[in-house]
């Protein structure tokens, strides 16, 4: 049923990224599940694979030299939400990923993979967009990083050479510090759905919590990649924490979204939600960080 | 090489590292290990758990899991020695239809071992990667709690259901579904288990047009693949007009289809079937057929299909078996008549017009209408639109068939064996005696599986070929080419009194059966027939009109057409008593029947003939309306912490039947076993609700011989005796009541037999449990061993055999009242069901454990076609969602957190031991519960499925 040519097996990461060289036609495949999905469509049929799934190295999260988070990129979804320091730093991203299908693809499914697809939809996207997560991927010549807004070019698309593997996600101090965050997922249902919009908004507020000193804003579905608002980022920015100024920051994003027309959902619905989603997600941050909303 | 240590056994094997895990499971025998959606990773029927976590083995590939430890649901317990956890989910009553119950039982086994006490949420989180469509998840829950009383201190302490007529032994208590023990550990139970290892491989070629005449196909190239068998096609097939509906014969439903048409109607239309050696010759050998089509103009709505001038989907001619029109030559001429057409043939006339798309028609009422409106305070009037919806058995549509000593064997999922025979015999041309359908479980039918859609060609395949046959659906062609619930345009006027009273009900429905007449007539007409004899309304009226189009086809599907007629009609109701102020309860109170009551109404509401006129018999409706409204604290305004979410409920009232009287059949023979254990030879088809259970229980009662002394062999044509199947809700019913027959004459039997060993008076005879006969004048006593021991001595009076058969004209009505609490979010259109209460009158539930399972899993699927789905045809009429993901139906998260079944206690004069339905009823409450909740939350109207956030925005003008 696959129609899979064949399966290279990569032992470490330097193997895997031989095989690339070896065998360029070949996709990777990580924990596979959506991969495998896939193929079974006739997307990919008679398709070559590069398994990654046994580099244990690409596993786990930690906090590296440079106080960064980092992600191993076959982290699976289910370790993920119950990680420490994800549940201490960036919450959210647990959260978010823990919307992913049932137990058997939490388990098996990574945050790799989930970006690499490119699938604007993936649970994980908006809010790496929205945490400025660097991409860290290791070529023949070595590791380079590529931050998240510049990884996904267009609908289904991202930047991969064709010599690399993406080993790791990281998420610098800068980000993450002092930063709280909130994913919505809006769905026709919650049952293994694929997003109609996902929205993920993470603010940093004043020390005396009265003034917005960082909002971040990110949506999946609402354009072809995942995208950030930054108009109303901008706007928000160092305003005071009040209802009006939260309407104005949601109402904002519609500047810089442009959700289209589907069968699953129409274009004024979307921007509808969007708005929506934004002002209840940072209202939300604002209680996580301690704040209040005056007037 | 790969090696695997399975369930503790190392193993290697020499295969190709890119097959799937599932498929290497499967060549080392683990085939509970099963497939329900081609890999996509939503059902979980393929869960194995791989290292200690749980995955789709359909999603990893055999050399990623090289080195890895695997776990299979058949490793845990077989039928005689069941673990806690396979023995829990029994005792819950989940193990229904049961094709994914081995993986549940894997799943829960492994969470226990992590976890004895999990909580509600660890249960809930473990069973979001499994869809169960028949008994709901709420007994799943239910099962954690035995098992977790199990583990912590031996007993269940947990009432499982409550339990009817003490003075019975097995009907009405808990005790385990017969088959369950087979089904939860995965043993040999489904048509891909009794496949032999030198079957060919069908596939079907399908049509990507809507509608098309097939002007020419060319197999060369496909029939020189060496491992090609046979390409079979409209030019070289059988000339047998015939229909795939399983009802009885003559069907009330146009013959107007053949194995492979000159004419395809609809994206997915059979055009050709290849048999090849395997399966993968055989999908290669389709894709070298070379089609030439001639497409045309395709009509996809109602709307279209009435337009005059409309493209026609039958353009051929028309015939009658019996009641011809004088006029038919004359109509015929105005058909193209075209040799590509084929026929349309009607057994008896259903008012069908194919000039016009008209499939079936039928109009009727009593008293008048009008001017009842004239005398009403208010009159309402709205059209109610329902969706395409598929039934989603997790056993995708499968036959097997073989040639046996010039026999045919057909290995069928089916609810209709005697149908399957009965058209297998006709594509064939073999008598039924050459042809043994053998119904094995079945893992989900809903109706689905009382259209004979696979089991036709497959058979007729073998016939041709000599060879043995494997058909299996793939999940898209379930969605494309087989049955569909019938979208429907139900429009309703209503008139009403300031006090409630309802004058006057109208109903027009137009309803959509796609492509061929299948169940054309009887769906539609169960809109109304099963909807307006709920009123006490002397004047109603209804205009059915059935429609030929080039969507998928529609067919049956549990409920029938009774969910879309009272989603119109409790809507209509709503939205009268809004209008005149009057409380939805007291309007309900006021106007609905009670036993007595002499439904008029039915006369012309039978299957294509004169209905029968009876006054309603046993009903709980008022009980379950009073009892329900208790509950949900009717009246009583619900506010939200969150002013964006507004809170309603909402109900309706439901009805059913049980069966066809004047139709439906049922035969059963009891038979007394040489050491006293009796064997019951059934015609029934157990889908998996327990019907078996229940042939088995009346038994148990009657002869006084405990549960473990009874089997029951069923659904197979050469050992049973005739049954027109398991649809219209006659299972416990028809199928029960023979069962009954057939024990009430072995008892005679035996007590005669008993009497004369004992040479006393048979009028002194008695039965006693166990197994036992006592005079009551003497006291002497017989052991069934002893007397069936001295009977087939060689000298005795011989072997104890009792037939039964069962037909009737009585109508055993279940009544019902489901209920519903929504909150409605004002800012964003979701729509949350936060209660959910189902209260039925089953009468007597000789199941109760399975009852309830079955209550839950038709209202969870029905919450599910209310809100979520929904077949999606591009403009070309190709479905763009034939997938589980894209399609829509519902989990464990959209099960509301507040779901209760109750069952309301009323006997029944003419149902085995005052047994009625219970489970097709329970499809036809939810939506115009929903509906009227959505109303008293947000104040809109949501006239069609399903009822959608965009719906709720767009009625609140947000979008």
């Amino acid at each position: 049923m696959y129609d899979i040519k064949a399966l290279y097996e990569a032992e470490s990461v330097e193997h895997a990224v031989q095989l690339r060289q070896e065998h360029p036609e070949a996709q990777i495949l990580a924990g596979g599940s959506d991969v495998l999905v896939q193929i079974r469509e006739g997307r990919r049929a008679g398709c070559e694979f590069i398994s990654i799934y046994m580099l244990d190295e690409l596993r786990g999260v930690s906090i590296d030299e440079e106080e960064n988070i980092r992600i191993g990129s076959l982290t699976s979804f289910s370790h993920i939400t119950k990680d420490p320091i994800i549940q201490k730093y960036i919450n959210v991203l647990g959260e978010a990923v823990d919307m992913v299908g049932g137990p058997q693809i939490r388990a098996i499914g990574t945050i790799g993979g989930n970006t690499c697809n490119g699938v604007t939809s993936a649970d994980s996207a908006s809010t790496l967009m929205a945490w400025d997560a660097i991409i860290e991927l290791t070529g023949a010549n070595g590791v380079r990083r590529v931050p998240i807004k510049d990884f996904y070019i267009k609908a289904k698309v991202v930047d991969i050479k064709p010599d690399e593997i993406q080993t790791a996600i990281l998420i610098p101090k800068a980000s993450y510090e002092n930063c709280f965050g909130h994913y919505i997922k809006y769905s026709m249902r919650n049952a293994l759905d694929i997003a109609t919009t996902g929205c993920s908004v993470n603010a940093v507020l004043s020390a005396d919590k009265k003034s917005f000193e960082r909002v971040r804003i990110g949506y999946g579905v609402a354009a072809p990649i995942p995208v950030r608002a930054y108009t109303a980022e901008e706007f928000i920015k160092g305003k005071e924490i009040t209802e009006e100024n939260i309407k104005k920051f949601a109402e904002t994003v519609l500047e810089d979204i442009n959700p289209r027309d589907s069968w699953r959902a129409g274009k004024a619905l979307r921007r509808h939600i969007s708005v929506v989603m934004a002002e209840r997600a940072l209202k939300e941050c604002v209680e996580l960080a301690g704040g209040e909303i005056n007037g | 090489m790969i090696n695997l240590t399975i369930n503790g056994k190392a193993r290697s094997f020499d295969v190709d590292p890119t097959i799937r895990l599932r498929e290497l499971l499967l060549k080392n025998g683990n085939f509970a290990v099963r497939d329900s959606d081609d890999a996509e990773g939503f059902c979980g029927s393929d869960t194995v758990i791989m290292d200690g976590i749980p995955v789709f083995s359909n999603l990893v590939l055999a050399g990623e899991a090289d080195g890895s430890e695997i776990r299979t649901p058949d490793s845990l317990g077989n039928s005689v020695d069941l673990t806690i956890v396979q023995q829990a989910l029994i005792d819950a009553g989940v193990v229904q239809s049961a094709y994914n119950s081995p993986a549940a039982a894997l799943l829960f086994t492994w969470l226990f071992e992590k976890n004895p006490n999990p909580s509600r949420e660890d249960v809930k989180d473990i069973l979001s990667g499994l869809f169960i469509r028949d008994a709901g998840y709420e007994h799943y829950y239910l099962a954690a709690e035995l098992i977790k009383e199990k583990l912590n201190g031996g007993e269940y302490k947990t009432e499982i259901a409550p339990e009817f007529r003490p003075e019975l032994k097995s009907v009405g208590k808990v005790m385990p579904k017969i088959d369950a023990p087979q089904l939860v550990s995965g043993e040999r139970a489904f048509v891909e288990d009794y496949v032999d290892a030198d079957t060919c491989y069908m596939v079907v070629l399908r049509s990507p047009y809507a509608s098309a005449y097939v002007s020419k196909i060319d197999t060369s190239k496909a029939e020189a693949i060496p491992g090609v068998v046979k390409v079979i096609t409209a030019y070289n097939c059988p000339d047998v007009t015939y229909m795939s509906a399983g009802q009885g014969n003559p069907e009330p439903s146009p013959h107007d289809r053949k194995l492979l048409n000159k004419k395809v109607r609809h994206v997915g239309d059979r055009v050709a079937a290849v048999i090849a050696e395997t399966l993968e010759d055989a999908i290669k050998a389709r894709d070298l057929i070379e089609v030439e089509y001639e497409p045309m103009d395709a009509v996809f709505t109602v709307e279209e299909a009435m337009t005059e001038g409309a493209p026609l989907v039958h353009n051929g001619k028309v015939e009658y078996v019996s009641g011809a029109p004088d006029d038919l030559d004359d109509y015929n001429k105005k058909l193209s008549g075209d040799e590509r057409e084929g026929k349309v043939v009607y057994q008896f006339p259903l008012q069908g017009d194919i000039l016009h798309n008209v499939a079936a028609a039928n109009h009727g009422g009593i008293g008048d209408v009008d001017k009842a409106f004239e005398e009403a305070d208010a009159v309402v009037e709205a059209t109610y639109q329902t969706s395409q919806i598929q039934h989603t058995p997790l056993e995708t549509h499968i036959c097997y068939s073989k040639l046996e000593n010039g026999r045919l064997i057909v290995y069928a999922s089916t609810q209709v064996p005697y149908h399957v025979r009965r058209i297998v015999s006709w594509v064939t041309g073999l008598s039924e005696n050459k042809i043994h359908v053998i119904k094995t479980r079945v893992g989900g039918g809903y109706g689905s599986k009382q259209d004979i859609l696979v089991e036709d060609l497959t058979a007729y395949a073998t016939f041709a070929t000599g060879r043995p046959v494997l058909y299996h659906n793939t999940r898209e062609e379930e969605f494309i080419a087989n049955s569909t619930r019938h979208p429907m345009r139900v429009h309703v006027k209503m008139g009403g009194k300031k006090d409630g009273t309802i004058t006057g009900i109208y109903m027009k429905v137009d309803a959509n059966t796609g492509p061929y007449g299948n169940h054309a007539l009887t769906v539609p007409m169960n809109s109304c027939s099963k909807t307006l004899p709920l009123f006490k309304c002397d004047n109603m009226k209804y205009d059915l009109t059935i429609y030929y189009t080039n969507t998928p086809p529609a067919g049956a599907y549990q409920g029938y057409g009774t969910p879309k007629g009272t989603y119109g009609l409790m809507m209509a109701m709503g939205e009268l008593a809004d209008k005149l102020g009057v409380d939805y309860k007291d309007m309900v109170i006021k106007n609905h029947v009670e036993e007595g009551y002499m439904l008029e109404i039915l006369k012309g509401l039978g299957e294509g003939r004169e209905g029968n006129v009876v006054p309603v018999g046993s009903c709980g409706l008022r009980e379950a309306v009073e009892k329900g409204c208790e509950m949900i604290e009717w009246g009583k305004r619900e506010e939200s912490d969150d002013p964006d979410w507004k809170i309603g409920k909402g109900f309706a009232m439901i009805m059913q039947g049980s069966g066809l009287p004047g139709l439906d059949h049922a035969n059963a023979v009891a038979k007394l076993e040489m050491d006293g254990s009796i064997i019951v030879l059934s015609g029934a088809a157990d889908i998996g609700t327990g019907l078996d259970t229940i042939i088995a229980k009346v038994t148990s009662d009657i002869l006084q011989v405990p549960m473990d002394k009874i089997t029951v062999v069923s659904g197979d044509t050469d050992s049973g005796a005739f049954d027109t199947g398991s649809y219209a809700s006659s299972g416990t019913f028809f199928s029960g009541n023979a069962a009954v027959v057939a024990a009430n004459n072995l008892k005679e039997k035996i007590l005669d037999e008993a009497a004369f060993q004992l040479e006393e008076d048979v009028a002194d005879m008695e039965l006693v449990w166990p197994s036992e006969v006592r005079s009551t004048k003497t006291g002497a006593s017989l052991s069934f061993y002893d007397i069936i021991h001295t009977a087939t001595s060689g000298t005795g009076r011989g072997h104890l055999i009792a037939p039964g058969s069962f037909t009737t004209a009585a109508s055993s009505v279940p009544y019902g009242a489901h209920f519903a609490q929504v909150a409605v979010n004002v800012r964003t259109g979701e729509i949350k069901v936060q209660k959910f209460y189902a209260l039925q009158d089953a009468g007597t539930p000789i199941n109760p454990e399975a009852a309830l399972c079955q209550m839950y899993g038709a209202s969870l699927k029905s919450i599910g076609h209310s809100l979520y789905e929904d077949m999606k045809l591009d403009k070309d009429g190709r479905c763009i969602n034939a997938n589980m993901t894209d399609y829509g139906v519902p989990m464990i998260s959209e099960q509301p957190e507040d779901f209760k079944a109750v069952l309301i206690d009323v006997n029944d004069a003419h149902g085995p031991f005052g047994a009625k339905s219970i489970s097709e009823i329970a499809c036809n409450g939810a939506a115009p519960a929903i509906g009227n909740a959505i109303h008293d939350a947000c104040g809109v109207w949501l006239r069609s499925w399903p009822m959608t956030p965009e719906k709720v925005l767009k009625a609140l003008g947000k979008i």
